[in-house]
Protein backbone atom coordinates (compact mmCIF):
# COMPACT_ATOMS: atom_id res chain seq x y z
CA UNK A 1 0.00 0.00 0.00
CA UNK A 2 2.41 2.43 1.36
CA UNK A 3 4.32 2.21 -2.10
CA UNK A 4 1.53 1.70 -4.51
CA UNK A 5 -0.16 5.14 -3.37
CA UNK A 6 2.40 7.38 -4.69
CA UNK A 7 3.53 5.55 -8.01
CA UNK A 8 -0.52 5.51 -8.62
CA UNK A 9 -0.33 9.10 -8.15
CA UNK A 10 2.39 9.59 -10.65
CA UNK A 11 0.56 7.36 -13.37
CA UNK A 12 -2.21 9.34 -12.91
CA UNK A 13 -0.08 12.99 -13.21
CA UNK A 14 1.75 11.70 -16.22
CA UNK A 15 -1.97 10.75 -17.66
CA UNK A 16 -3.09 14.04 -16.67
CA UNK A 17 -0.46 16.36 -18.32
CA UNK A 18 -0.90 14.06 -21.57
CA UNK A 19 -4.39 14.64 -21.02
CA UNK A 20 -4.82 18.07 -20.64
CA UNK A 21 -2.10 18.61 -23.35
CA UNK A 22 -4.15 16.76 -25.69
CA UNK A 23 -6.97 19.05 -24.73
CA UNK A 24 -4.89 22.11 -25.11
CA UNK A 25 -4.06 21.01 -28.90
CA UNK A 26 -7.22 19.69 -30.07
CA UNK A 27 -9.35 22.18 -32.43
CA UNK A 28 -12.58 20.04 -32.73
CA UNK A 29 -15.51 20.32 -30.40
CA UNK A 30 -16.53 16.56 -30.58
CA UNK A 31 -12.96 15.08 -30.08
CA UNK A 32 -13.10 17.76 -27.02
CA UNK A 33 -15.74 16.22 -25.39
CA UNK A 34 -14.27 12.88 -25.73
CA UNK A 35 -11.03 13.93 -24.72
CA UNK A 36 -12.57 15.59 -21.41
CA UNK A 37 -14.67 12.43 -20.38
CA UNK A 38 -10.97 10.49 -20.11
CA UNK A 39 -9.47 13.63 -18.34
CA UNK A 40 -12.71 12.99 -16.25
CA UNK A 41 -11.91 9.23 -15.43
CA UNK A 42 -8.63 10.37 -14.52
CA UNK A 43 -10.25 12.25 -11.34
CA UNK A 44 -12.56 8.40 -10.29
CA UNK A 45 -8.89 7.10 -11.05
CA UNK A 46 -7.61 9.43 -8.30
CA UNK A 47 -10.65 8.68 -5.63
CA UNK A 48 -9.89 4.43 -6.80
CA UNK A 49 -6.35 4.86 -5.39
CA UNK A 50 -7.44 5.13 -2.14
CA UNK A 51 -8.87 1.77 -2.02
CA UNK A 52 -10.89 1.95 0.73
CA UNK A 53 -14.73 1.30 1.08
CA UNK A 54 -15.44 4.69 1.42
CA UNK A 55 -13.46 5.18 -1.55
CA UNK A 56 -15.35 2.74 -3.88
CA UNK A 57 -19.17 4.52 -2.20
CA UNK A 58 -17.56 7.93 -3.68
CA UNK A 59 -16.53 6.48 -7.32
CA UNK A 60 -20.85 5.99 -8.11
CA UNK A 61 -22.00 9.79 -7.19
CA UNK A 62 -18.65 11.25 -8.82
CA UNK A 63 -19.22 9.05 -12.00
CA UNK A 64 -23.09 10.16 -12.05
CA UNK A 65 -22.37 13.41 -11.75
CA UNK A 66 -19.21 13.30 -14.59
CA UNK A 67 -22.01 11.57 -16.65
CA UNK A 68 -24.85 14.00 -15.99
CA UNK A 69 -22.27 16.99 -16.97
CA UNK A 70 -21.04 14.99 -19.95
CA UNK A 71 -25.10 14.86 -21.03
CA UNK A 72 -25.46 18.54 -20.53
CA UNK A 73 -22.50 19.10 -22.82
CA UNK A 74 -23.11 16.85 -25.77
CA UNK A 75 -26.75 18.10 -25.48
CA UNK A 76 -25.42 21.89 -25.96
CA UNK A 77 -23.24 20.26 -28.90
CA UNK A 78 -26.04 19.12 -30.38
CA UNK A 79 -28.21 22.03 -30.14
CA UNK A 80 -25.72 24.26 -31.30
CA UNK A 81 -24.27 22.39 -34.21
CA UNK A 82 -27.88 21.75 -35.34
CA UNK A 83 -27.62 18.13 -35.51
CA UNK A 84 -30.39 15.93 -36.31
CA UNK A 85 -30.94 12.15 -36.39
CA UNK A 86 -31.52 10.63 -39.78
CA UNK A 87 -35.03 8.52 -40.00
CA UNK A 88 -33.84 5.07 -40.08
CA UNK A 89 -35.66 1.75 -40.74
CA UNK A 90 -35.62 -0.83 -38.21
CA UNK A 91 -33.17 -3.16 -38.92
CA UNK A 92 -34.92 -6.41 -39.10
CA UNK A 93 -38.50 -7.40 -38.94
CA UNK A 94 -39.70 -11.02 -38.65
CA UNK A 95 -43.12 -12.15 -37.21
CA UNK A 96 -41.94 -13.30 -33.91
CA UNK A 97 -41.77 -9.55 -33.18
CA UNK A 98 -45.09 -9.33 -33.59
CA UNK A 99 -46.15 -11.79 -31.70
CA UNK A 100 -43.51 -12.59 -28.65
CA UNK A 101 -42.81 -9.41 -27.20
CA UNK A 102 -46.23 -9.69 -24.93
CA UNK A 103 -45.66 -12.39 -23.34
CA UNK A 104 -42.03 -12.82 -23.31
CA UNK A 105 -41.72 -9.38 -21.96
CA UNK A 106 -44.38 -10.26 -18.82
CA UNK A 107 -42.60 -13.25 -17.95
CA UNK A 108 -39.01 -11.40 -17.33
CA UNK A 109 -40.73 -8.18 -15.62
CA UNK A 110 -42.50 -10.38 -13.49
CA UNK A 111 -39.23 -12.70 -12.70
CA UNK A 112 -37.41 -9.17 -12.28
CA UNK A 113 -40.32 -8.08 -9.43
CA UNK A 114 -39.65 -11.40 -7.49
CA UNK A 115 -35.80 -11.20 -7.60
CA UNK A 116 -36.46 -7.10 -6.85
CA UNK A 117 -33.28 -5.22 -6.22
CA UNK A 118 -30.21 -4.50 -8.92
CA UNK A 119 -30.61 -7.87 -10.56
CA UNK A 120 -34.30 -8.05 -10.36
CA UNK A 121 -34.22 -4.18 -12.33
CA UNK A 122 -31.54 -5.36 -14.87
CA UNK A 123 -33.96 -8.42 -15.75
CA UNK A 124 -36.41 -6.87 -15.96
CA UNK A 125 -35.20 -3.49 -17.74
CA UNK A 126 -34.20 -6.60 -20.07
CA UNK A 127 -38.23 -7.36 -20.81
CA UNK A 128 -38.73 -3.30 -21.21
CA UNK A 129 -36.13 -3.46 -23.99
CA UNK A 130 -37.26 -6.44 -25.69
CA UNK A 131 -40.86 -5.05 -25.88
CA UNK A 132 -39.71 -1.35 -26.86
CA UNK A 133 -37.60 -3.19 -29.50
CA UNK A 134 -40.14 -5.11 -31.50
CA UNK A 135 -43.17 -2.35 -30.52
CA UNK A 136 -41.19 0.66 -31.17
CA UNK A 137 -41.04 3.47 -28.56
CA UNK A 138 -42.56 6.52 -29.30
CA UNK A 139 -44.20 8.62 -26.08
CA UNK A 140 -43.85 5.97 -23.64
CA UNK A 141 -40.74 7.51 -22.34
CA UNK A 142 -42.44 10.52 -20.28
CA UNK A 143 -44.25 7.84 -18.28
CA UNK A 144 -40.84 5.46 -17.60
CA UNK A 145 -38.92 9.03 -16.41
CA UNK A 146 -42.00 10.11 -14.08
CA UNK A 147 -41.94 5.92 -12.52
CA UNK A 148 -37.97 6.86 -12.10
CA UNK A 149 -38.48 9.81 -10.15
CA UNK A 150 -40.70 8.38 -7.81
CA UNK A 151 -39.00 5.68 -7.39
CA UNK A 152 -36.31 7.89 -6.20
CA UNK A 153 -38.40 9.40 -4.09
CA UNK A 154 -38.80 6.03 -2.65
CA UNK A 155 -35.15 5.16 -2.43
CA UNK A 156 -34.34 8.14 -0.36
CA UNK A 157 -37.48 7.91 1.98
CA UNK A 158 -35.79 4.64 2.44
CA UNK A 159 -33.07 5.87 3.66
CA UNK A 160 -34.73 8.51 5.79
CA UNK A 161 -36.65 5.47 8.24
CA UNK A 162 -32.73 3.58 8.40
CA UNK A 163 -31.45 6.70 10.38
CA UNK A 164 -34.24 7.54 12.00
CA UNK A 165 -36.75 5.07 12.64
CA UNK A 166 -34.12 2.21 12.21
CA UNK A 167 -36.81 -0.14 14.38
CA UNK A 168 -38.83 -0.62 10.98
CA UNK A 169 -35.35 -1.35 9.03
CA UNK A 170 -37.30 -4.13 7.25
CA UNK A 171 -40.27 -2.30 6.28
CA UNK A 172 -37.63 0.37 4.59
CA UNK A 173 -35.38 -2.70 2.88
CA UNK A 174 -38.47 -3.59 1.09
CA UNK A 175 -39.34 0.28 -0.07
CA UNK A 176 -35.22 0.38 -0.99
CA UNK A 177 -35.55 -2.80 -3.04
CA UNK A 178 -38.64 -2.11 -4.79
CA UNK A 179 -37.65 1.57 -6.19
CA UNK A 180 -34.33 0.23 -6.65
CA UNK A 181 -35.69 -2.19 -9.18
CA UNK A 182 -37.81 -0.02 -10.69
CA UNK A 183 -35.36 2.90 -11.19
CA UNK A 184 -32.67 -0.27 -12.82
CA UNK A 185 -35.38 -1.14 -15.05
CA UNK A 186 -36.31 2.61 -16.23
CA UNK A 187 -32.53 3.55 -16.31
CA UNK A 188 -31.83 0.51 -18.67
CA UNK A 189 -34.92 0.61 -20.80
CA UNK A 190 -33.75 4.09 -21.28
CA UNK A 191 -30.20 3.19 -22.69
CA UNK A 192 -31.41 0.21 -24.24
CA UNK A 193 -33.83 1.97 -26.63
CA UNK A 194 -31.24 5.53 -27.32
CA UNK A 195 -31.48 5.86 -30.63
CA UNK A 196 -31.83 8.68 -30.94
CA UNK A 197 -35.59 8.79 -31.36
CA UNK A 198 -38.75 11.79 -31.70
CA UNK A 199 -39.13 11.34 -28.04
CA UNK A 200 -35.68 10.18 -26.05
CA UNK B 1 -18.41 16.62 19.81
CA UNK B 2 -20.88 19.56 18.56
CA UNK B 3 -18.46 22.32 18.94
CA UNK B 4 -17.23 23.31 16.01
CA UNK B 5 -13.32 23.35 16.33
CA UNK B 6 -12.41 26.44 14.71
CA UNK B 7 -14.90 29.35 15.53
CA UNK B 8 -12.29 32.48 14.42
CA UNK B 9 -13.21 31.92 10.98
CA UNK B 10 -17.30 30.84 10.70
CA UNK B 11 -17.60 31.94 14.38
CA UNK B 12 -19.26 29.36 16.69
CA UNK B 13 -22.07 27.13 15.26
CA UNK B 14 -25.45 27.71 15.72
CA UNK B 15 -27.44 24.78 14.50
CA UNK B 16 -26.34 21.09 14.23
CA UNK B 17 -28.06 18.23 11.87
CA UNK B 18 -26.60 15.29 12.18
CA UNK B 19 -27.11 12.30 9.53
CA UNK B 20 -24.43 9.68 10.56
CA UNK B 21 -21.58 10.88 10.22
CA UNK B 22 -22.08 13.19 7.62
CA UNK B 23 -22.72 16.57 10.34
CA UNK B 24 -24.51 19.73 8.28
CA UNK B 25 -23.92 22.82 10.38
CA UNK B 26 -24.65 26.52 10.84
CA UNK B 27 -22.51 29.59 11.80
CA UNK B 28 -23.14 32.90 11.53
CA UNK B 29 -20.96 33.09 8.34
CA UNK B 30 -22.73 30.28 6.47
CA UNK B 31 -25.73 31.06 7.36
CA UNK B 32 -25.60 34.13 5.91
CA UNK B 33 -24.48 32.50 3.16
CA UNK B 34 -27.29 30.45 3.12
CA UNK B 35 -29.72 32.90 3.83
CA UNK B 36 -28.56 34.83 0.60
CA UNK B 37 -29.07 31.72 -1.67
CA UNK B 38 -32.61 31.32 -0.10
CA UNK B 39 -33.27 34.76 -1.25
CA UNK B 40 -32.22 34.59 -4.18
CA UNK B 41 -33.90 30.51 -4.98
CA UNK B 42 -37.30 32.72 -4.52
CA UNK B 43 -36.23 35.09 -6.28
CA UNK B 44 -36.27 32.48 -9.00
CA UNK B 45 -39.41 30.68 -7.54
CA UNK B 46 -41.93 34.01 -7.74
CA UNK B 47 -40.44 36.04 -10.54
CA UNK B 48 -40.79 36.58 -14.29
CA UNK B 49 -37.91 36.80 -16.70
CA UNK B 50 -37.03 40.57 -18.16
CA UNK B 51 -38.20 41.22 -21.59
CA UNK B 52 -35.06 42.21 -23.89
CA UNK B 53 -35.20 45.23 -26.35
CA UNK B 54 -32.43 45.26 -29.18
CA UNK B 55 -31.94 48.24 -30.74
CA UNK B 56 -30.18 48.69 -34.16
CA UNK B 57 -27.96 50.26 -34.60
CA UNK B 58 -28.26 54.18 -36.19
CA UNK B 59 -31.76 53.41 -36.86
CA UNK B 60 -35.12 53.51 -35.33
CA UNK B 61 -36.12 50.09 -35.45
CA UNK B 62 -35.69 47.88 -32.46
CA UNK B 63 -36.73 43.95 -31.76
CA UNK B 64 -38.01 42.11 -28.37
CA UNK B 65 -37.05 38.75 -27.20
CA UNK B 66 -39.76 37.08 -26.54
CA UNK B 67 -39.32 33.70 -23.71
CA UNK B 68 -41.59 31.25 -24.45
CA UNK B 69 -43.26 29.19 -21.77
CA UNK B 70 -41.82 25.95 -22.84
CA UNK B 71 -37.97 27.40 -21.97
CA UNK B 72 -39.02 29.48 -19.49
CA UNK B 73 -39.99 26.40 -17.44
CA UNK B 74 -36.98 24.82 -17.76
CA UNK B 75 -34.89 27.68 -17.10
CA UNK B 76 -36.71 28.12 -13.77
CA UNK B 77 -36.40 24.61 -13.32
CA UNK B 78 -32.66 24.67 -13.41
CA UNK B 79 -32.51 28.00 -12.07
CA UNK B 80 -34.36 26.52 -8.65
CA UNK B 81 -32.27 23.28 -8.68
CA UNK B 82 -28.96 25.30 -8.46
CA UNK B 83 -30.55 27.46 -5.80
CA UNK B 84 -31.22 24.10 -4.04
CA UNK B 85 -27.49 22.75 -4.94
CA UNK B 86 -25.82 25.88 -3.20
CA UNK B 87 -28.39 25.89 -0.37
CA UNK B 88 -27.01 22.47 0.06
CA UNK B 89 -23.30 23.62 -0.43
CA UNK B 90 -23.38 25.85 1.79
CA UNK B 91 -24.23 24.16 4.67
CA UNK B 92 -23.13 20.69 4.42
CA UNK B 93 -20.22 19.45 6.61
CA UNK B 94 -18.46 17.11 4.57
CA UNK B 95 -15.90 17.87 2.14
CA UNK B 96 -17.08 15.51 -0.84
CA UNK B 97 -20.20 16.40 -0.46
CA UNK B 98 -19.50 20.00 -0.68
CA UNK B 99 -17.76 18.71 -4.45
CA UNK B 100 -20.58 16.97 -5.53
CA UNK B 101 -23.10 20.43 -4.87
CA UNK B 102 -20.23 21.94 -6.64
CA UNK B 103 -20.23 20.30 -10.02
CA UNK B 104 -24.19 19.60 -9.49
CA UNK B 105 -24.12 23.71 -9.41
CA UNK B 106 -22.00 23.63 -12.64
CA UNK B 107 -24.27 21.36 -14.65
CA UNK B 108 -27.51 23.46 -13.81
CA UNK B 109 -25.73 26.79 -14.79
CA UNK B 110 -24.92 24.73 -18.12
CA UNK B 111 -28.97 24.00 -18.20
CA UNK B 112 -29.85 27.43 -17.08
CA UNK B 113 -28.56 28.96 -20.93
CA UNK B 114 -28.84 25.27 -22.52
CA UNK B 115 -33.10 26.09 -23.96
CA UNK B 116 -31.55 28.81 -26.02
CA UNK B 117 -31.16 28.53 -29.57
CA UNK B 118 -29.11 31.84 -29.71
CA UNK B 119 -25.14 30.67 -31.26
CA UNK B 120 -23.37 32.78 -28.85
CA UNK B 121 -24.75 31.93 -25.79
CA UNK B 122 -24.71 28.25 -26.89
CA UNK B 123 -20.81 28.10 -28.02
CA UNK B 124 -20.24 29.81 -24.45
CA UNK B 125 -22.34 27.23 -22.84
CA UNK B 126 -20.27 24.72 -24.56
CA UNK B 127 -16.86 26.03 -23.94
CA UNK B 128 -17.89 26.85 -20.19
CA UNK B 129 -19.16 23.19 -19.52
CA UNK B 130 -15.70 22.15 -20.84
CA UNK B 131 -14.00 23.77 -18.44
CA UNK B 132 -16.27 23.11 -15.67
CA UNK B 133 -15.95 19.24 -16.18
CA UNK B 134 -12.32 19.81 -16.61
CA UNK B 135 -12.66 21.20 -13.18
CA UNK B 136 -14.03 18.41 -11.83
CA UNK B 137 -10.40 16.67 -11.71
CA UNK B 138 -8.89 18.98 -9.39
CA UNK B 139 -12.40 19.18 -7.05
CA UNK B 140 -13.14 15.25 -6.51
CA UNK B 141 -8.91 15.47 -6.36
CA UNK B 142 -8.59 17.48 -3.75
CA UNK B 143 -10.76 15.54 -1.97
CA UNK B 144 -9.74 12.18 -2.49
CA UNK B 145 -6.25 12.88 -1.61
CA UNK B 146 -7.60 14.52 1.54
CA UNK B 147 -9.18 11.53 2.36
CA UNK B 148 -6.23 9.42 1.56
CA UNK B 149 -4.11 11.55 3.80
CA UNK B 150 -6.11 11.69 6.75
CA UNK B 151 -8.91 9.14 6.56
CA UNK B 152 -11.69 11.10 6.90
CA UNK B 153 -13.87 14.27 4.67
CA UNK B 154 -15.91 15.31 7.73
CA UNK B 155 -14.96 18.75 8.39
CA UNK B 156 -15.53 18.37 11.98
CA UNK B 157 -12.12 16.56 12.27
CA UNK B 158 -10.51 17.86 9.61
CA UNK B 159 -10.57 21.14 11.12
CA UNK B 160 -9.59 20.21 14.03
CA UNK B 161 -5.73 20.37 14.82
CA UNK B 162 -4.84 16.55 15.19
CA UNK B 163 -5.28 16.46 10.91
CA UNK B 164 -3.06 18.20 8.66
CA UNK B 165 -4.13 18.46 5.12
CA UNK B 166 -1.54 18.75 2.41
CA UNK B 167 -1.78 21.84 0.66
CA UNK B 168 -2.00 20.54 -2.63
CA UNK B 169 -5.34 19.19 -1.65
CA UNK B 170 -6.23 22.44 -0.35
CA UNK B 171 -5.44 24.77 -3.91
CA UNK B 172 -6.76 21.88 -5.86
CA UNK B 173 -10.04 22.27 -3.81
CA UNK B 174 -9.55 26.19 -4.66
CA UNK B 175 -8.64 25.53 -8.65
CA UNK B 176 -11.57 23.22 -8.72
CA UNK B 177 -14.26 25.90 -7.82
CA UNK B 178 -12.47 28.49 -9.47
CA UNK B 179 -13.27 26.00 -12.44
CA UNK B 180 -16.77 26.28 -11.55
CA UNK B 181 -16.99 29.53 -12.78
CA UNK B 182 -14.44 32.06 -10.77
CA UNK B 183 -12.30 34.72 -11.77
CA UNK B 184 -9.55 33.16 -14.55
CA UNK B 185 -12.18 30.77 -16.15
CA UNK B 186 -15.09 33.23 -16.07
CA UNK B 187 -14.34 34.45 -19.68
CA UNK B 188 -15.67 31.42 -21.08
CA UNK B 189 -19.09 32.47 -19.21
CA UNK B 190 -19.01 35.68 -20.11
CA UNK B 191 -21.11 35.41 -23.65
CA UNK B 192 -23.50 33.57 -21.60
CA UNK B 193 -25.06 37.01 -19.66
CA UNK B 194 -26.35 37.62 -23.49
CA UNK B 195 -29.25 35.50 -23.14
CA UNK B 196 -32.80 36.72 -21.77
CA UNK B 197 -34.29 35.65 -18.72
CA UNK B 198 -32.21 38.12 -15.90
CA UNK B 199 -33.75 36.58 -12.67
CA UNK B 200 -32.53 33.00 -13.60
CA UNK B 201 -28.80 33.73 -15.44
CA UNK B 202 -28.59 36.26 -11.72
CA UNK B 203 -28.32 32.55 -10.28
CA UNK B 204 -25.16 31.54 -12.47
CA UNK B 205 -23.28 34.62 -10.89
CA UNK B 206 -24.90 34.10 -7.31
CA UNK B 207 -24.21 30.36 -6.95
CA UNK B 208 -20.36 30.79 -8.43
CA UNK B 209 -19.89 33.47 -5.73
CA UNK B 210 -21.16 31.42 -2.68
CA UNK B 211 -19.63 28.81 -3.92
CA UNK B 212 -16.30 30.94 -3.74
CA UNK B 213 -16.73 32.28 -0.64
CA UNK B 214 -17.91 28.44 1.16
CA UNK B 215 -14.90 26.83 0.16
CA UNK B 216 -12.52 30.09 1.09
CA UNK B 217 -14.14 29.15 4.80
CA UNK B 218 -13.10 25.16 4.14
CA UNK B 219 -9.73 25.80 3.06
CA UNK B 220 -8.64 28.19 5.86
CA UNK B 221 -10.47 26.16 8.67
CA UNK B 222 -8.80 23.35 7.84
Amino acid sequence: MDITYPVGLLVVAIALIIGFTAIVLERDDLHRILLTDLAEILALVLIALVATDLAEALILPGLVVGISELMAVSEVYITREGLRAPPAEPAFHIEVMDSAPGILALILVGYGIILSGFTGGVVAAVGTVFYFMCRGHDERFELIETVSGYAWAIWIGAFFIFMFLPQYWFFAVMMAGGAILLKVMAKMSLVGTMRGGPDV
Amino acid sequence: MFNLPTTNIGGPELFVLEFGDIVIYFSPYTAALFLFALIFTALAIVSRPEQQVDITFGGDAYYAKEVDLNSLQFQRFMAIACGLATLGAMVTGDVFNFTLFASMVGITNIGIVAAYRNRHVLNAAFQYGIVAMLASVPLFGGAAIILANTGTLSMWELFTDALVVPIIAKAFLVIGIMGEGMAPFYVAKAEITRAQGAPFILMIHVSSLLLFLRVIEIVLSM
